[in-house]
């Protein structure tokens, strides 16, 4: 009895230290491998759920890189993924649970609604006028998330109200209070949808290569330099360094010169922050214009799995938002072209999650937990 | 109850008298037969280590060790941080498997393959930090993995009834509190829940991993109470500690371990502290008061009318009004839970004062942050290390620049400067020999004495003119004592301002230039050291004023070679 146990147990904590001692490139040849793994056992799945398992796995791999345009998708996914993942990643990183980047988003990206259509008629016509509107309309998103995210870390900070709750029911007021907006203001006489009016058409980002009307290399840039931004921040400055210590221990932290109150504030702030980004881009490169939030798709939660299977880790997001932009396209391209219930294809998406982020759990486990022998 | 600097006279005194009697060596091999003391089991002994050796990678933690524990004694194991007291008894504990020599149980040998195990054969171990589920209730904890069931359901009663029975049986007090969230209540019933957790699991070999690092003097003398009601029923027990008075104190026989092997066993009533000291060491520490040749110069920090809550807003520091001069140590003793911690964490700038001025170079900095003090050149050893002090998941270079975030040369301006922190962190390992000497260890793999050392060289290398040093030795072993103290005076030496705040009566005693003795939130009385004897100050910080200052009893002691507490041989 103790015998399987023990062997058990030892085999859990070889896994364990293997896995802690892994380099970035044996953990990316481990996603790859994951990724193929979970694919195959997925395959199986569709075969004995009595679909065609090749014509599954094709149409996956199809819709997520097979032509131009599915390539754009992906992208487009991922892009508003990676944003909102570093987002959720810097509060993770600092013990703040920001849940409420969803809301955050929906926020930052009708600030720049408002800030495109109000400005729009003052500034000159044209591309420096795009320019510009795109610009303001950024910072505008960049105050408006970090705002609506600095309310529930004030309110954390100076009344003790758990931010996880305060976030999830901030993200339900962005959303009833941003459609009432639009649908009592902002939506043009005469029509019955409650849509904004459109953004002149000079604003938008080109699309360069792909010849998508909804993803712009610009845009995946723009993520990739809020990553990076964020990368430096975390790493090389004494911000950094104060945020990160005080998600390890908040009381080393204080010690250090941290003031833990306004650290709280700093970080939900910071986060609100890269989400706003993330919303602007949604109303710049993907709508052009802004509607009901109820309707939009759920970045800000699925940028939580995005982010713990980047282990928090700002660059870890880029691989890990790309992965579930590739699942999600494919995923919608298989909801559009076969008759296969919405459930299996979730289910095989959530079995490569799975897949992929069992070593990194092993990794958490083998550094946090306790499990790996021989460390004290 | 009696307060605790009595405890550790007496215990001092035992040693004194112990120490007339003991004409020779009073070492014995762990394998010689002792008497059979009250056993009447076939096996005289409830646990036997054999020739235990364990290595990790090329670091023998324990080499060859041989212990032996009497049925119904109490067992000490001492030895500095690191020595490998631990790993000998997770050995036992079936956490490790031994690479060399055998466990016996009861005289069956046997092998743990987990905890579990060991549990199942009668081995039980309090750990140092308690394996409680805080949110849940004394019952639950106690049962919790083991418990009893009736048609499938937990059975709360007949769990209940068990609990009571142990308690009554041992004279436990927890059996008040069997509802009471284990968060609830403080950290000595919390142990006792966790003794009786392995009660309830049926040990008979009770592990003790350094019980008395978490807990106050009162506390200590209610586990040494609690530890010889479990012996007078027939409990054996195994005290890890490298508190050679406690060893005394409470323990039938003595195992010293150093450098993963033993040094030798000796029955407690024939040794003294002194050369279980040297035994531990491998040399003679003497820890003596020495005269000075500097004096202290100009006022560095003013004190006064000072006053501070707690976070109940009870108000912990009532009116404390000092001056520390530059190249002076002035020296706060008392009962820990006196005010201590929050007059440290007022003057750090951890916590706001209610009221009162603290001045320092002639400035107000009542009103500065945490940050803006160290900025001013305040730095401080927390007397929580684990806490405070480091970030256990940080590498050593990475807690190098715990504090210095803003501070030239590591920060240059928005951004760090990791390579100026990297060569602050190699500087702090080397010159404060700090154990394993890789800045890229993880903080929380390094044994507490390595972890206070490099705590200490980080705050000292700051070149603060204030140095406020809160149990800077808590949890240390001898030699690393012996070290910090001698940095802490050349600290005072070249003019820095030191504020030393320790529960330990000899260590104040042996630094201070003046020591206040502080009792319930005021300064009973501010003494010179070489005027009172530790008797005096032990009733000081009961609360009682000496009058007089105590300058009669000086007579006994040689002025300048104040007697530590016996840490030193007579």
């Amino acid at each position: 009895m103790s015998g399987t146990a023990g062997g058990a147990r030892a085999a859990l904590d070889r896994a364990a230290d293997r896995m802690v001692d892994a380099t970035a490139v044996e953990r990316f040849v481990i996603a790859v491998a994951s990724t193929a793994l979970a694919l195959a056992f997925g395959a199986v799945v569709v075969a004995v759920s009595g679909y065609d398992a090749v014509e599954f796995m094709s149409a996956l791999l199809y819709g997520a890189v097979g032509n131009l345009q599915n390539v754009a998708f992906t992208l487009r996914q991922s892009t508003m993924l990676v944003l909102a993942g570093v987002a959720v990643a810097v509060a993770f990183r600092a013990g703040v649970f920001n849940i409420g980047v969803q809301g955050q988003f929906v926020v930052g990206g009708f600030a720049t609604t408002l800030t495109i259509l109000f400005l729009a008629p003052h500034l000159p016509r044209g591309t420096v006028g795009g320019v510009l509107l795109m610009l303001f309309g950024t910072v505008a998103a960049v105050i408006a998330g970090g705002a609506y995210a600095a309310v529930p870390g004030v309110m954390k900070a100076y009344a003790d109200a758990n931010e996880v709750i305060t976030t999830i029911m901030l993200n339900f007021i962005a959303n009833g209070v941003v459609f009432y907006l639009i649908d009592g203001s902002l939506r043009p006489p005469g029509t019955s949808s409650p849509n904004t009016p459109s953004f002149p058409d000079y604003v938008g980002l080109p699309p360069f290569a792909f010849g998508s009307s909804s993803f712009s290399v610009i845009g995946l840039g723009v993520a990739l330099l809020a990553v990076a931004v964020v990368y430096v921040v975390v790493a090389r400055t004494g911000f950094g360094y104060d945020l990160v210590t005080s998600g390890y221990q908040e009381s080393a932290a204080a010690y250090s010169g941290v003031d833990p109150k306004r650290m709280v504030v700093a970080t939900m702030t910071f986060s609100g922050m890269i989400a706003g980004v993330c919303g602007a881009l949604f109303a710049i490169m993907i709508l052009g214009y802004y509607t009901d939030p109820a309707t939009f798709p759920r970045f800000g939660f699925d940028a939580i799995a995005v982010s713990l299977l980047a282990a928090n880790n700002p660059l870890g997001v880029v691989p890990a938002g790309l992965l579930f932009g590739g699942l999600d396209a494919g995923g919608q391209y298989i909801g559009f072209t076969l008759d296969v219930p919405a459930e299996l294809i979730d289910g095989i998406v959530g079995i490569v999650v799975l897949f992929v982020a069992t070593p990194e759990l092993f990794r958490i486990a083998g550094r946090f937990g306790g499990l790996g022998g021989g460390r004290e | 109850m009696s307060p605790p600097t009595e405890t550790n006279a007496d215990a001092a005194e035992t040693n004194a008298n112990s120490s007339e009697t003991k004409a020779n060596s009073s070492e014995t091999n762990a394998d010689a037969p002792g008497e059979s003391e009250g056993a009447t089991d076939a096996a005289e002994y409830a646990v036997e280590l054999d020739g235990i050796t364990k290595r990790f990678g090329d670091v023998v933690a324990n080499d060859g060790v041989d212990m032996a524990v009497e049925r119904g004694t109490v067992h000490a194991l001492v030895g500095e941080n690191g020595a490998g007291k631990t790993t000998l008894m997770s050995v036992l504990y079936g956490l490790y498997r031994p690479d060399e020599g055998e466990v016996r149980i009861d005289g069956d040998p046997v092998r743990f393959g987990s905890p579990r195990d060991a549990i199942d054969a009668g081995v039980g171990m309090i750990h140092q930090h308690f394996q409680l589920v805080d949110p849940m209730t004394v019952t639950q904890n106690v049962v919790l993995g083991h418990e009893p069931t009736a048609s499938g359901l937990v059975d709360e009663a007949s769990a209940r009834a068990d609990i009571e029975s142990i308690c009554s049986t041992y004279g436990f007090d927890v059996d008040r509190y069997l509802d009471t969230r284990v968060e609830q209540l403080g950290v000595g019933v919390q142990q006792r829940v966790e003794i009786i957790k392995s009660l309830y699991r049926g040990a008979d070999v009770l592990i003790l991993d350094e019980p008395t690092a978490v807990l106050t003097p009162n506390e200590v003398t209610a586990l040494f109470d609690v530890m010889n009601q479990l012996t007078e029923q027939g409990r054996s027990l195994v005290f890890i500690t490298h508190k050679l008075e406690e060893a005394l104190e409470v323990a039938d026989r003595v195992t010293v371990l150093r450098d993963g092997a033993v040094v030798g066993t000796v029955e407690a009533d024939a040794t003294t502290r002194g050369e279980l000291a040297r035994m531990m060491v491998g040399r003679d520490v003497l820890f003596e008061r020495r005269p000075r040749e500097t004096a202290p110069g100009h006022p560095a920090l003013r004190v006064s009318a000072l006053r501070v809550r707690d976070d109940r807003g009870l108000e912990q520091v009532r009116g404390v009004d000092f001056t520390v001069r530059e190249g002076e140590v002035f020296g706060v003793a008392g009962v820990e839970g006196n005010g201590q911690s929050e007059l440290v964490e007022a003057v750090t700038g951890l916590r706001a004062a209610e009221s009162g001025g603290i001045e320092f170079d002639g400035d107000d900095i009542a009103g500065l942050s945490r940050r803006e003090r160290i900025e001013t050149g305040v730095a401080y050893v927390p007397e929580d290390r684990q806490e405070r002090g480091i970030v256990g998941e940080y590498d050593l270079v990475r807690n190098a620049a715990l504090g210095n975030q803003t501070i030239e040369p590591y920060a240059d301006g928005w951004f760090l400067d990791w390579g100026a922190i990297r060569e602050h962190a190699d500087a702090i390992i080397d010159e404060y020999d700090v154990q394993p000497a890789d800045s890229e260890a993880e903080a929380r793999s390094l044994s507490g004495g390595n972890q206070q050392k490099f705590i200490v060289g980080r705050e000292l290398e700051r070149a603060p003119r204030l140095l406020v040093a809160s149990h800077p030795t808590r949890g240390v072993d001898i030699g690393s004592i012996e070290f910090i103290h001698d940095r802490l005076r050349e600290m005072r030496d070249a003019g820095v301002a030191v504020l030393l705040v320790s529960s330990k009566l000899d260590e104040v005693q042996l630094l201070s230039d003046r020591t206040a003795v502080m009792f319930e939130g005021e300064f009973v009385d501010v003494v010179d050291p070489d005027d009172v004897t530790e008797e005096q100050l032990g009733l000081m910080m009961a609360g009682e004023t000496s009058g007089s200052g105590g300058t009669e009893a000086e007579s006994d002691t040689e002025p300048g070679a104040v007697e530590t507490d016996g840490e030193g041989e007579p």
